[in-house]
C-alpha cells in the first residue's frame, strides 16, 4: 500500500465519480459480444463475492459452490417453466432454496477442518452434479439441462438484449459489494476474523463458532443462488455442463487471485478468471494453455493476491502460520 | 482503494477500446459483392477440453474445403475466412462466442457440437439473422422454435432409433436388449427412442442405464448386463467408450452381440477393441463413403487424409463438411451473401444435394428428410461390412 | 455368489490405479501440506509418454525380450516425469513455500490447464490408443469370475509398489528424512536434513508412481486421452482423503476401497449413481472418522 501518496491529490469523490460513469457509459461505447463478456463478469463477481464470505472471512475452504449455483438456478428454471412463474420474482426463493440446501448439508460437516472439509464440499458438488444430469423425478431434464426459461421483466418491460442485462447485473453487482462491506464490517464479521485468527480464542471470548461458520455458509449460499436465478434468466437454457467441478475450482481461483477475503480483490479476480481468457480467443487452441501459464505467472507474481485485504497481510508482510489457519492441518 | 479504482477505470477503458476497434471493422458488409470483402463463415464447437477432437474435425473439414474453393477463386470471386470459436462444450462460452461471431460479421456459422450449447447459440444467431447450421446436435426441439435461418446436416435421434429397433425385432429375431448410453444429450436422445421403437414392437429392454464418458473401466457395469442375459448390448455414444466396452465384455465371457450407433462408427473403435473383441460388432451408422456413389465423398475422404495424414474422426466431421458445401452451393446458386436468400434456398430449392453423407433435402422446420442408416458388421480384419 | 466376487475384482483393479495416484498426492500433501492439483496431470503425462516410447519410437520392437522392453518403458517414462515433477516444483511451488497454502494450490491448478493443454497440442486432440497384443491376451475362468492376465499384472504391480514405498518411507534413512520433514520443516533442518533436496525427492517418487499408474492404464485399456488426468486425480485425491491424506497406508486402502465402493455401486444400484454413491460413503466416513480411515487423531481443540 506504499503508493496510497500519489493519489491523495484526487479527491475520492471525483475518483467513484469517474469509475461510475466509465461503468455507465461502458456498453454504449461497445458491441453486444463485449456487453455480454461484461455480463458474465458481473455473474463472476457475484459468485466470487458470495463464496468470499465462506472462504475469505470464515476461512471455511469451500470447492464445490457451484453446487448452491445450481440449486438456485435450477430451481429457477423448474418453476418457472413448470408454473409459468416471471423469474424475477423467484429471485428470493431461488436464495432461500440455495440457503436451506447449504444448512442442511454444512450442520453434520461443519466440525471437520481444512482439507477434509474441503473435500466434502467437492462431494456435495458432484452429488449435485451427478443429480442434474440424472434427470431426477424427471425434474432437472438429464443432459439436455431446461430451456425455455422466461427473460425477465421488470414492471412489464422485457429484459432482452445484453444491454439490458449489464445495467440489471450491474445493479446486483452493486448490492453484493454493499452487503459484503456491511458484512465485513458487522459483529458477525469480526466474529469471523476472530475466528479466522485463532479458533480457540475466538471460542473463548463467547462466540459461537459453529453458528458463525454456518452463517457464512448458509449466506453465501444465499448469494449463489441468486446469481443462479439470474444466470438462468440471462442464458433461458440451463444444462448441467455449467455447473461442474471446473465452475467451483474458477470461483475458487477468483478468491485466491484476487486476494483471500478482499472486496477489490474478488472484482479483480474475477476479471482474470472470466476476462482475461476472452482476450486470448485469438489463440485458438492456445488460449487455455496460455490461460494456464497466466495463472501460475499471477500467483508467482503476487503470492497474496492481485488485490490483498490489508487486514489479512497486515503486521509487515505475509506471515507465513495465517493460511494454515484458513484450512489446518490434519496431522 | 484509490488505486484499485484507477486500475478498474483503465481496465475498462482497455476493454471499451478493443471493443470499438472490434466493431468498427465489419460494419455494414451485406452489400453485393463488388466490395470484394472476404466472406466470413464461422465454425463453432469445443476445441479444447473432452470433445476437443469433435470441435477441431469441424475446423479441420471446414477449413480444408475452404482452402480448395479459395484455390479455385473463392465464390462469387470473394475470398472465404474461416474463423474458429471455441465453446469448450459449455453454453455460457457458446452464447459468448455467438456474440462474437455477431460481431465478426460472419456470413453463417457452423456448429455447435453437442445441443445444449447448440441452444443458446441458435438464438443469438436467429437474432442477428445469420445462416446457422449445425452438423451434430440431434435434438428434435432445436428446430422447433421456427428459427427460419437454422438447419442441420445431421439426421434426427428418433430416426436412427427406428432402423435400429426394427432391424434388431424384425431382422435379427431378438427379444431381450440392454442399452447403455453415455449421458450426453445425443446418445441419450437415442438410447431413450431406442427403447421405446423395441418395446412399442414387443421387445424387452432388460438393462438401461448410462455410464460416465471419460471413464476407462466398465467392467462393474458388464457384470451387471452380463447377470441379464440379453442378446444384443446396444450402445449409443461414441467409439472411446464403445471400443472399451466391446473389449471388456468380451474379457467378461459376454457373448451378446456388441453393436453401437452411429458415433461408434470410427476406425478407431476397432483399435480400442482390438481385432478380437471387434469382430462381430455392429454398427447402425449413415453409409461409409466408400458405400456412397458420390465421387465427392471418396474426394473428401481422400484429400482429408493427404491434409491431415488422419481419417475423419467422426461422421460429425463429414457432417460439418457437407454443412460448408451446402452455404458454398446456396451462396453460389443465389449469387449473395444475404443469410435470407441463403435460408430461403436451402429450404425451398435444394434438392437431392449429392452430400458426402447422402442426399440432403430440408423440410419446412429446417430437419434433414429422410433416412440412410444401415448396418455394419466388422469382420475379422477389423473392416467395416455393409450387413445384408 | 460369482456376481459379488467379480465385482471385487472389478473393484480392486479400478482401485488400485486409483491407489497409485493418491500415493503422489498423500506424499506430497504429507510433506508440504499442498493438494497437488497438477498430480493427475502427471499421470496423464507417464501414459502419453510411455505411448511414445512404444508406438512412436517401437521400444517394443527394437529391445528383443518383451520383458525387458516394457521395464525399460517404465523406467524411461517414470524418470521423465519424475523430472516434470521436480521442474514444476521448482517453478510454481517452491516460490510460493511461504506464502501460504491456498496460492500454491491456484499455482497448481494452472499447473493442471497448462499440462492438460500442453499434451493435446503436442498429441493433438484425438484418442491414443496404444498398440494391441504387448501383453499376452489370457484369461481364466475361476469360480465363474473372469480373470484376465493384466489386471493380475496391475494388481501385482500396484500392490509391490506400494509395499516398495511403504518399506522405503518407514525402514530407511532417507523415509526417515521424509517423515520428519512431515512433522516439521525447521526441526528437520536443524537435525541435519537437507529439506530441499527431500522434497525434490519427493516430487520425484510422487509423479513417477502416477506415472506408473498411467503406462498401466495405456497398457490395459490401451485407449488414452489429455482430460483423463482430472477424472483419475479427482478420484485419487478423494481416496487419498478417505485413507487420510498424509498417511502412505492409508492411500493404498483408500483407493482400493474407492474403487470397490464404485463397483459395488455400479452393480448393485445404478452406473450413473455410482460416483454419487462412493461420494456419500466418503461423506459418511468423514463424518464419523473426521480424519479419514487412518488419518492421525486429532485432539478436538474445542
Amino acid at each position: 500500500m506504499k503508493t496510497k501518496r500519489p493519489h491523495a491529490a484526487v479527491p475520492p469523490k471525483v475518483l467513484y465519480g469517474l469509475l461510475l460513469a466509465a461503468v455507465l457509459v461502458y456498453p454504449n461505447l461497445t458491441n453486444r459480444y463485449w456487453q455480454d463478456v461484461a455480463n458474465f463478469f458481473f455473474i463472476y463477481v457475484m459468485l466470487g463475492l458470495s463464496l468470499n464470505l465462506i472462504v475469505g472471512y470464515a476461512g471455511i475452504f469451500n470447492l464445490g459452490h457451484a453446487a448452491f449455483y445450481a440449486v438456485g438456478a435450477y430451481s429457477t428454471a423448474i418453476i418457472s417453466t413448470r408454473m409459468g412463474v416471471p423469474t424475477l420474482v423467484l429471485l428470493p426463493l431461488a436464495g432461500l432454496l440455495a440457503a436451506g440446501f447449504a444448512a442442511l448439508i454444512s450442520k453434520p460437516i461443519l466440525h471437520l477442518r481444512g482439507d477434509y472439509l474441503c473435500l466434502v464440499t467437492i462431494g456435495f458438488g458432484e452429488i449435485v452434479r451427478i443429480t442434474l444430469y440424472s434427470d431426477l423425478f424427471g425434474l432437472t431434464g438429464g443432459p439436455n439441462g431446461i430451456l425455455g426459461i422466461p427473460r425477465p421483466a421488470l414492471a412489464g418491460f422485457a429484459i432482452r438484449q445484453p444491454i439490458h442485462y449489464y445495467y440489471l447485473f450491474l445493479v446486483f453487482v452493486v448490492a453484493y459489494v454493499f452487503i459484503s462491506k456491511r458484512l465485513e464490517d458487522s459483529r458477525l464479521g469480526r466474529a469471523w476474523l476472530y475466528i479466522r485468527e485463532d479458533h480457540l480464542a475466538a471460542e473463548a471470548m463467547g462466540i459461537d463458532t459453529n453458528k458463525a461458520r454456518l452463517l457464512a455458509i448458509v449466506l453465501g449460499a444465499a448469494g449463489a443462488g441468486i446469481a443462479g436465478n439470474l444466470y438462468a434468466g440471462k442464458m433461458t437454457i440451463i444444462a448441467p455442463e455449467s455447473f461442474v467441478f471446473w465452475e467451483s475450482v474458477v470461483m475458487f481461483c477468483i478468491i485466491i487471485l484476487g486476494g483471500i477475503g478482499s472486496i477489490p480483490g474478488v472484482i479483480v479476480g474475477a476479471f482474470g478468471m472470466s476476462v482475461l481468457p476472452e482476450f486470448f480467443r485469438g489463440f485458438i487452441q492456445w488460449r487455455m494453455f496460455v490461460f494456464g501459464a497466466a495463472m501460475v505467472a499471477m500467483m508467482l507474481f503476487r503470492p497474496q493476491g492481485l488485490w490483498p485485504n490489508p487486514r489479512w497481510f497486515k503486521a509487515g508482510g505475509a506471515k507465513e502460520t495465517k493460511p494454515e489457519e484458513v484450512a489446518p492441518s490434519a496431522s | 482503494m484509490k488505486r484499485f479504482v484507477v486500475w478498474l477505470c483503465v481496465a475498462l477503458l482497455v476493454v471499451a477500446l478493443a471493443g470499438c476497434g472490434q466493431q468498427a471493422a465489419p460494419a455494414e458488409e451485406e452489400e453485393p459483392a463488388e466490395t470484394l470483402e472476404p466472406i466470413k463463415i464461422g465454425v463453432q464447437g469445443p476445441i479444447s477440453g473432452q470433445w476437443a477432437y469433435e470441435g477441431e474435425g469441424f475446423v479441420d473439414a471446414v477449413s480444408l474445403l475452404a482452402e480448395q474453393l479459395n484455390a479455385a477463386g473463392g465464390l462469387l470471386g470473394r475470398e472465404i475466412v474461416v474463423i474458429p470459436g471455441d465453446d469448450k462444450g459449455d453454453p455460457k462460452e457458446s452464447a459468448l462466442v455467438a456474440q462474437k461471431m455477431v460481431a465478426e460479421g460472419v456470413t453463417a456459422v457452423i456448429g455447435s457440437y453437442s445441443s445444449s450449447c447448440t441452444e443458446p447459440a441458435s438464438a443469438i444467431y436467429d437474432e442477428a439473422g445469420i445462416v446457422h447450421i449445425t452438423p451434430s446436435s440431434t435434438a428434435t426441439r432445436l428446430t422447433e422454435k421456427g428459427y427460419p435461418r437454422f438447419f442441420r446436416t445431421c439426421f434426427l435421434d428418433d430416426r436412427q432409433a427406428l432402423f435400429v429397433s426394427e432391424f434388431l425385432r424384425n431382422e435379427l429375431k431378438f427379444s431381450k436388449l440392454a442399452l447403455l448410453h453415455d449421458n450426453t444429450t445425443y446418445a441419450k436422445g437415442l438410447a431413450d427412442w431406442t427403447k421405446l421403437y423395441f418395446e412399442e414392437r414387443g421387445g424387452e429392454v432388460v438393462f438401461f442405464d448410462a455410464i460416465t464418458p471419460g471413464e476407462k473401466d466398465f467392467t462393474p457395469t458388464l457384470t451387471s448386463v452380463k447377470a441379464t442375459n440379453p442378446e444384443a448390448i446396444y450402445f449409443s455414444g461414441y467409439f472411446p467408450e464403445g471400443g472399451l466396452l466391446a473389449k471388456q465384455a468380451k474379457d467378461l465371457g459376454i457373448d451378446a452381440v456388441f453393436m453401437g450407433g452411429d458415433a461408434c462408427n470410427n476406425p478407431e473403435f476397432v483399435q480400442i477393441a482390438g481385432l478380437e473383441a471387434a469382430e462381430g460388432a455392429m454398427i447402425s451408422t449413415a453409409p461409409l463413403p466408400h458405400d456412397l456413389e458420390y465421387p465427392e465423398a471418396a474426394k473428401f475422404i481422400q484429400d482429408f487424409k493427404d491434409k491431415y495424414k488422419e481419417d475423419p474422426t467422426s461422421v460429425y466431421t463429414v457432417m460439418a463438411a457437407d454443412a460448408f458445401r451446402i452455404i458454398a452451393e446456396a451462396i453460389t446458386k443465389t449469387e449473395s451473401i444475404d443469410p435470407e436468400k441463403i435460408a430461403a434456398y436451402l429450404r425451398n430449392d435444394l434438392k437431392d444435394f449429392p452430400g458426402i453423407t447422402g442426399p440432403i433435402n430440408y423440410d419446412e422446420k429446417g430437419d434433414r428428410l429422410g433416412s440412410i442408416h444401415l448396418f455394419y458388421r466388422i469382420d475379422a480384419n477389423g473392416q467395416f461390412v455393409a450387413y445384408e | 455368489m460369482e456376481f459379488l466376487l467379480q465385482q471385487v475384482i472389478n473393484g480392486l483393479t479400478i482401485g488400485s490405479v486409483y491407489a497409485l495416484v493418491a500415493l503422489g498426492y498423500t506424499m506430497i500433501y504429507g510433506i508440504l501440506r499442498l493438494i497437488n492439483f497438477a498430480h493427475g496431470e502427471l499421470f496423464m503425462l507417464g501414459s502419453y509418454l510411455a505411448f511414445s516410447f512404444i508406438a512412436s519410437v517401437g521400444l517394443v520392437n527394437v529391445i528383443p525380450n518383451l520383458f525387458l522392453a516394457i521395464v525399460v518403458v517404465f523406467i524411461l517414462s517414470m524418470g521423465l516425469v519424475g523430472f516434470t515433477g521436480v521442474a514444476i516444483e521448482r517453478i510454481a511451488y517452491k516460490p510460493l513455500r511461504h506464502a501460504g497454502r491456498l496460492p500454491a494450490v491456484v499455482s497448481a491448478l494452472g499447473v493442471s490447464i497448462f499440462m492438460q493443454n500442453a499434451v493435446m497440442l503436442t498429441y493433438g486432440t484425438r484418442y491414443k490408443v496404444y498398440p494391441e497384443g504387448i501383453i499376452p491376451t489370457m484369461a481364466w475362468e475361476i469360480l465363474g469370475v473372469e480373470i484376465t492376465l493384466m489386471r493380475l499384472i496391475i494388481l501385482g504391480i500396484a500392490i509391490s509398489l506400494m509395499f516398495t514405498l511403504y518399506f522405503f518411507v518407514q525402514k530407511t534413512m532417507v523415509g526417515t528424512a521424509i517423515r520428519a520433514i512431515a512433522l516439521d520443516h525447521d526441526t528437520s533442518r536443524l537435525m541435519g536434513i537437507n529439506v530441499d533436496s527431500i522434497i525434490r525427492l519427493v516430487f520425484v517418487i510422487g509423479p513417477a508412481l502416477g506415472a506408473s499408474a498411467g503406462i498401466m492404464v495405456g497398457l490395459y485399456y490401451r485407449q488414452i486421452n489429455f482430460t483423463m488426468g482430472w477424472a483419475y486425480g479427482l478420484r485419487a485425491f478423494t481416496a487419498a482423503i478417505l485413507g487420510g491424506i498424509g498417511n502412505i497406508p492409508g492411500a493404498m486402502i483408500g483407493g482400493l476401497l474407492l474403487g470397490v465402493a464404485e463397483a459395488f455401486g455400479a452393480g448393485y444400484v445404478s452406473p450413473q449413481w455410482k460416483d454419487a454413491i462412493a461420494f456419500t460413503i466418503l461423506i459418511l466416513v468423514l463424518i464419523f472418522r473426521p480424519t479419514g480411515l487412518l488419518g492421525e487423531r486429532v485432539a478436538e481443540k474445542v
